[in-house]
Parts: C-alpha cells; structure tokens; sequence
C-alpha cells in the first residue's frame, strides 16, 4: 500500500505525452521537471477531490459527482477549464450510455444462452437476433438522441 | 493462396468509423465500416501472395501497438477495450481513483466525476507545461527544467496551492 497519497503516481509515460502535445517541437522536458509535473498532478488531484468532496458535503451527500468537481474547479479558479471540461463529460456521457446497452444486451444474451443450451433450432435464432441488435442499437441510440434534443 | 488477417480496433467519437486499407500492390482499396463501440473486427481477405502487403499492415499495427505501449495501459488495444475511453482521457480512470480514495473525507465518487478530475488533470499538465516553458524562454534555453517549474508555481496565483508540496 502507498506510504503517502502522493507516492501513487500517474503513469510516466502518458504525463509525458500529455507535455510533449502540449509543447512545440524542439522542445526538451528534464527528468526532474517531468518528475516534478507528475508530482504536481496527483496533487492537483488530491486538491480538486478535497474541494469537491467539500461541496458533496455542503449538498449532504456521500457521492461525489460531476457538478462537484465543476464547482471545485471554479473555487480553484481555474475556470478556463470549465467549458472543455462539460464538453468532454458530454462525448464521455453519450460513450456511457453506449456501453450500457451492450452490456444489457450481453446479459439477455446469457440468459438465452442458458435457456436454449438443449435446443438447437434456437441457436440460429440467435445468430439473426444478433442482427437484429445490432440495428436496434443503432436505432436506440438514434432515438436517445431525438429525445435528449 | 495466402490469407492476411489483421486486427483492427479504432475508436473515434463519432458514430461511425472508416478504416481504408491500401493494397497498392493490387490497386485494391477496401472500407469497413465500424460502429461505435464495437471497436475490433477481424478481417480476413484472400490476397495473392506478395512480400509488401504483411509488411505494410504489420507496420501499422506496429506503430498502434507502439502508441498503446506508450500509453502503458492495454486500454486502447484489441477487443476487449470495449471503449471505455474512447480517446476522452489518457489518465487511467483506476489510477485516479485509486488517489481520490486516500482521502479519508471520501467514500464514493461517481464515475462521471473521476472522469472530469481526469481530464482536468490533463489540462492542468498541459497547462503548467506551457507556462514553464515561458520561463525557459527567459532563459533562452529549449529544455524545461526544475526551476523554470519553480518559477511557473511562484509567480502564477492557480498554483499557489503546489508550494512547498514537490520535492
């Protein structure tokens, strides 16, 4: 287990990534300065947990969320990164929903697995409901959409 | 008559996407179509035997497997990365929470809310990278170094919760 929260670094190579996109080209990072970085985003993180956490703990509740760690942001006064920040909850909550889907589906699909293990006429039902799921799906997401708009 | 199958798992945004393979040997151009989240499909055309082709598809796959070993996550690779990141955020969603959870005040978080800590974090990195970077300029110098970090946290009032907390 970490000794200190800050011992549970993010992974060096993706923070160093992230820093090389975001600088010119010709532009060298020192091992010290990438090690510095990394430290300084997990205590970001820490710092914009504690301040969220005390806005979950102003509405009386026990889960942190979304609208938290906007308003922390804005308490920390890094207010530039609101707008992208929605925009990347919305794509990241859209991806959610997706996911949901085929998961549900995969369940139902066990569950009819077990059922027809004996049976094999329902094995190619399967295959053309698989077909069919597929178009539903798209057609589900599609109507998702039309309602949300 | 050989057959090449390659693996081919691409995740973008947008509801569909397109991947064209080239076969300039054969001046054969192939599209699939690929649905959201369904990321891997695995193609398998009957090609005459030529030297280019593997070649071609075997470096491709290389510079993806190159990119997802970078990322030292197997998040981007294969099937079985059911999308979950979709390119949104770098940062290992796990790794992050795992963080969030080592302060005693939190029990839970949702989701949603590690993602945005996530990408906020992203920004930030790409944020005080720029900002020292100034300082290095200052000092007519192409490689950022500690101090310029130092300066960046002294003088830019956001960062003034990171004094004294790095090495």
């Amino acid at each position: 287990m970490a000794e200190r929260p800050e011992d549970l670094n993010l992974p060096n190579a993706v923070i160093t990534r992230i820093i090389k996109e975001a600088l010119p080209d010709g532009v060298n990072v020192s091992k010290e300065a990438r090690r510095a970085i990394s430290q300084a985003a997990s205590v970001f993180v820490l710092y914009a947990t504690s301040c969220a956490n005390n806005f979950a703990m102003k509405a009386k509740r026990k889960t942190l969320n979304a609208g938290d760690v906007l308003a922390a942001m804005e308490e920390m006064e890094f207010e530039r990164f609101l707008e992208p920040l929605r925009e990347a909850l919305e794509v990241y909550k859209k991806g959610q929903k997706g996911k949901k889907e085929v998961s549900e589906q995969k369940r139902k699909d066990k569950e009819k697995k077990v059922d027809s293990e004996n049976d094999k006429s329902r094995e190619e039902e399967d295959e053309e409901e698989d077909e069919e799921r597929m178009e539903e799906e798209a057609e589900g997401e599609a109507e998702e959409e039309e309602v949300e708009n | 008559m050989l057959l090449w199958t390659g693996t081919c798992s691409l995740k973008t945004p947008g509801d569909a996407s397109v991947v064209r393979f080239f076969f300039w040997k054969l001046n054969v151009c192939v599209e699939y179509l690929f649905f959201k989240n369904e990321m891997a499909a695995t193609v398998a055309t009957p090609v005459t035997p030529t030297e280019h082709d593997p070649d071609r598809c075997g470096s491709e796959e290389e510079s993806r497997g190159a990119e997802a070993e970078e990322s030292g996550q197997p998040q981007q690779t294969g099937p079985g990365a059911a999308g979950s990141h979709s390119r949104l955020s770098k940062l290992p969603l796990a790794r992050i929470k795992a963080l969030m959870k080592t302060d005693p005040d939190v029990s839970l978080a949702s989701q949603e809310s590690v993602f945005i800590i996530a990408k906020a974090t992203e920004l930030f990195v790409e944020m005080i990278a720029k900002d020292a970077l100034v300082y290095a300029q200052q000092g007519k110098r192409k490689t950022l170094q500690r101090k310029d970090l130092d300066n960046a946290i002294e003088a830019i009032d956001e960062f003034a919760f990171l004094e004294g907390t790095l090495d």
